[in-house]
């Protein structure tokens, strides 16, 4: 066991672990924050992405010993989010999930898409909007509400539309 | 009237009802981390377990050593006393049952067999223990290419049976009258096998209660009314002692409609120690033990005349069903399948198929979204398209020239599939100019610029769904749908709770359900809760699969509403001093003609908190339904589409991209068309996996060689492209509101229209694929044949 201290969602937390437990154990069975899934533990699907020090990681390949003095943000942190409950709505409207599963994940990503690439606004940034969420799998959808939903907020953030 | 009424009424004011594209109620949980998925659950005192599986695909389990000092950590068969094996028994002559113990006795059948259960504290105490077993087993040969398991057996998976067919049947008939047809094409079709994969694997927590005396089972699945009935017959426990309660599901597809060895497993165990048990799958087992579904193998000849009419079909079709019979689908579903449905939407004079399903050492088969239909498809569509080469005609011309005509409708085809309505030809045409037949065909005279080749390709499906009694009772299976009930009960504030023994596992019940409730009751869809998937609270089921909960459920909601609604206009009535008839509800309001009376929160507050404001003569029955339906005529809806796709394909490098993919499609009435729109998208996504991607391929001895996800690929965002889709609603004559089942056929056409498309980009290279997926592997293999003048 290692003594781990970091902050969750805003909160200092030391807790102690195993060295081998992945971040995504640590916040699911040790924090009890389960809003963070996983689809595979071998860092493919994306289903476990969350913030570490403010850019987008997956969980589940990360050890959680190496998140000493980190800063982690889960689906559950972003409760006072502007852009986040923006995605959120944009999600519901575009029929962006249908199970929910890889919903977190997806969210956290398209955040980090929405803020990086504020710029891909236009019919034809689509395919990149594609190729940016390629480290996410849904497998229920089929993207095409996903897509749609990224895009309704950035045209909506870039003040083409109406939010 | 009070504040919240007058909310419901202006609530209200944009359309909630069937044909409304209503957001999600689930939504908000899911998108803030609030849903509860089997994983989620914590209960006090829990322990995880974790299996020991068989490395081998086949061989003799000659015992299992458990290591020192954790024997009573680790469990094997010896320690289950008195739990059955699982038996899925189809009532089909010469159907060979299999015998699956829920963990391995005697032999192990393929990678992955669950041999020992071990439990800690953790995971990932218990995989240490797991990893300390050694199961001692003697490899046998294995049963790996389902057409040599039959005609030339390495082994037999089950001994006792003398050779590997589960099941052999034939679809007979007499091809005498079109043996010398014009044109008769033969073609060897082959799908791989694949891994359904939903986001979310398969999960199980289960909690015994000594004072009901009663096992709560929390497991991701489709069907809890099944699971429950499997569990009580292989633990010879009573039905009412076990509680199956699917919670949040993370997507199924298929894959969670079936009875598994580990909640059998679980169960035991949790009640021998007293325990809740928690198993979640990971993504490991899920590919290596449970790649389960789709992979068939065509030997098949079709007949025409020059102009294209289809004559007949001849077909020798197997499928690989693994090496059990799944409850409760049972091994031999896909197969028969196979032949009742292979004609497709296409009228033809003559037809035979004969078809073996084939005991193997892999996963046992499961229907995975459009069960055989994506197979049958890909086999039909690439002869209709081989047709029209040696006719020299537009592939969509043949199409046009066989399928069903609208005035036919109802139609009975060659294996008396009972089409219920439609205009197959509309979307034929819808599709065609979707896509820009003309301007593709232009496009491929000029050439590309990159020196890519450009292909057209068409697949027309139709897809019976939520098809019953009439149609399963035959099969023999251990479950036979029938009647579906829906549990409604208005409270005593006016929120109305339903109740039913379906399940979503992404399909948005919670919203639709409510939307059916609005169209009889006017109720706001945000006052009417839904509780699904829980044998404790909903009447039976045999639950979500075969595209049949929106037709079955809904139905079934409907005919709860509309007695609802005859129960509380006669409350209302009695306090309005008025005839029922002059009644009529909307917006969450009873009208006596325009005139807003009471809302039915205030019927229902009379009725539970004010009985004495009633007569005396009041129907007792009270403001608590169950109701039943059954469509007016059980063998199915018929929904169809038409997939239409545009490819690019690279010759050197094999790669294939699409450029445009436009579907046009009759789902008769659409709920939510929103939610359709969403199921067929994602349909027709998980059947470019099918088409391009996904694939377990299995060495020699058996094993599984994609054991992540960075060697099985499913479809991400790049390679899925914008899916455009026409809808056109012809309601069905059988259902309530014309609705037809929709949720499979998404992932039926892709494989076959893509594959199509390729066939036709490399048309004057003579290179023809017939196999799925068309890896790059494959597409270049076929053009070096093609090059070399061989048949791939
Ligand atoms: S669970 Fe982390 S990438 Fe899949
Ligand atoms: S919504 Fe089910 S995996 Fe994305």
């Amino acid at each position: 066991m290692k003594t781990l201290n970091l902050t969750v969602n805003g909160q200092a937390v030391s807790a102690a672990v195993e060295p081998r437990t992945h971040l995504a154990d640590f916040l699911r069975e040790h924090e009890g924050l389960t809003g963070t899934h996983l689809g595979c533990e071998h860092g493919v699907c994306g289903a476990c992405t969350v913030e570490i020090d403010g850019a987008p990681a997956r969980s589940c390949i990360q050890f959680a010993v190496r998140c000493e003095g980190a800063t982690v943000r889960t689906i559950e942190g972003f409760e006072d989010d502007a852009v986040m409950r923006q995605l959120r709505a944009a999600f519901s409207a575009e029929h962006a999930l249908q199970c929910g599963y890889c919903t977190p994940g997806m969210l956290v990503t398209a955040r980090d898409i929405v803020m990086r690439l504020p710029h891909l606004t236009g019919a034809h940034d689509e395919a990149r909007i594609r190729v940016e969420l390629a480290g996410n799998l849904c497998r229920c959808t089929g993207y095409q509400g996903i897509v749609r939903a990224i895009q309704r907020v950035l045209r909506q953030r870039a003040g083409i539309d109406a939010a | 009237m009070n504040q919240s009424d007058v909310k419901h009424i202006a609530g209200s004011a944009a359309p909630q009802g069937v044909g409304a594209s209503v957001e999600r109620k689930e939504d908000r949980r899911l998108m803030s981390g609030r849903g509860q998925f089997v994983g989620d659950l914590r209960l006090a005192g829990m322990w995880d377990v974790a299996f020991v599986r068989s490395p081998v695909a086949h061989g003799v389990l000659k015992g299992v050593e458990k290591p020192a000092g954790q024997e009573a950590a680790v469990f094997t068969m010896d320690d289950m006393p008195g739990v059955r094996p699982i038996r899925a028994v189809s009532g089909l002559p010469g159907f060979k049952p299999s015998e699956q113990w829920p963990l391995a006795r005697g032999k192990v059948r393929q990678v992955g067999e669950l041999v020992a259960a071990c439990i800690a504290p953790t995971r990932a105490l218990a995989e240490d223990i797991a990893q300390a077993v050694y199961a001692d087993i003697e490899e046998l040969p294995a049963v790996v290419d389902m057409v040599g398991a039959r005609t030339a057996p390495p082994a037999l998976v089950h001994d006792e049976w003398g050779d590997n067919i589960f099941l052999e049947s034939l679809v007979d008939g007499d091809l005498s009258s079109i043996a010398d047809a014009p044109i008769k094409v033969r073609r060897h079709i082959r799908t791989a096998r694949q891994c359904m994969s939903p986001l979310e694997g398969r999960g199980v927590v289960c909690q015994w209660d000594s004072r009901l005396e009663q096992l709560t089972m929390w497991s991701s699945a489709q069907m809890v009314h099944i699971n429950r009935q499997g569990l009580s017959e292989c633990l010879g426990l009573d039905s009412g002692q076990i509680r199956v309660i699917a919670p949040d599901v993370g997507g199924g597809f298929g894959y969670k409609g079936i009875l598994l060895p580990e909640e059998i497993v679980l169960a035991y165990l949790c009640m021998k120690l007293g325990r809740p048990l928690r198993w979640i799958e990971d993504r490991r087992e899920q590919l290596i033990a449970n790649a389960n579904c789709r992979e068939h193998d065509y030997d098949i000849t079709v007949y025409a005349n020059r102009d294209g009419r289809l004559l007949g079909i001849d077909c020798e079709a197997t499928v690989d069903s693994g090496a059990y019979s799944s409850y409760p689908f049972s091994a031999c579903l896909e197969a028969a399948q196979v032949g009742s449905i292979l004609p497709g939407p296409y009228k033809m004079e003559r037809y035979r198929c004969k078809t073996w399903s084939v005991a193997s050492n892999k996963a046992p088969i499961l229907p995975y979204r459009g069960v055989a239909r994506t197979g049958v498809c890909f086999a039909l569509e690439l002869m209709v398209d081989a047709i029209a080469r040696e006719a020299g005609m537009e592939p969509i011309d043949v199409r046009l020239a066989n399928v069903v005509r609208p005035e036919e409708m109802p139609y009975d085809n060659i294996t008396k599939k009972h089409f219920d309505s439609g205009d197959y030809p509309r979307v034929l045409r819808m599709a065609r100019d979707a896509v820009g037949l003309r301007e593709v065909r232009a496009r491929q005279k000029a050439g590309e610029a990159d020196g890519r080749r450009i292909g057209v390709g068409f697949a027309v499906y139709c897809e019976q769904a939520a098809h019953g009694t009439s149609v399963y009772f035959g099969w023999g299976i251990p479950m036979v749908p029938g009647h579906e009930q829906c549990r409604a009960r208005l409270n005593a504030d006016g929120v109305l709770e339903l109740s039913i023994g379906a399940h979503s596992h992404g399909q948005g019940m919670e919203t639709t359900m409510a939307q059916v409730a609005h169209q009889i009751l006017g109720i706001d869809v945000a006052r009417v809760r839904l509780s699904h998937g829980d044998t404790g609270q909903s009447p039976y089921s045999t639950g979500t699969w075969g595209s049949r909960s929106m037709v079955m459920s809904g139905g079934a909601v409907a005919a709860a509403c509309k007695e609802m609604a005859r129960r509380v206009k006669q409350i209302a009535a009695k306090m309005a001093g008025c005839d029922t008839g002059a009644l009529k509800l909307a917006g969450g309001m009873v009208f006596e003609g325009d005139v807003p009376r009471m809302s039915l929160a205030e019927i229902a507050h009379v009725w539970h908190r004010a009985p004495q404001l009633l007569p005396a003569d009041i129907d007792p029955a009270g403001l608590e339904v169950i109701a039943g339906y059954k469509a007016a005529r059980d063998t199915g809806t018929f929904s169809y589409a038409c997939h239409a796709v545009v490819v690019a394909v690279d010759t050197e490098l094999g790669a294939v991209e699409i450029l445009d993919y436009a579907i046009a499609e009759d789902g008769g009435t659409l709920v939510n068309p929103m939610v359709v729109d969403g199921q067929i998208i994602g349909g027709t996504a998980q059947g470019i996996g099918t088409a391009l991607y996904e694939e377990m391929p299995f060495d020699e001895n058996g094993q599984p060689l994609a054991s992540t996800l960075a060697d099985y690929m499913l479809p991400g965002a790049p390679e899925v492209p914008a899916i455009r889709i026409d809808h056109i609603e012809t309601p069905s004559p059988y259902t309530e509101f014309g609705q037809k089942g929709i949720g499979e056929g998404g992932a039926i056409a892709p494989p076959a229209a893509i594959a199509n498309a390729i066939n036709d980009a490399l048309r004057d290279m003579g290179v023809e694929v017939t196999e799925s997926p068309v890896t790059p592997r494959r597409l270049l293999a076929a053009i070096a044949a093609a090059r070399k003048g061989v048949a791939a």
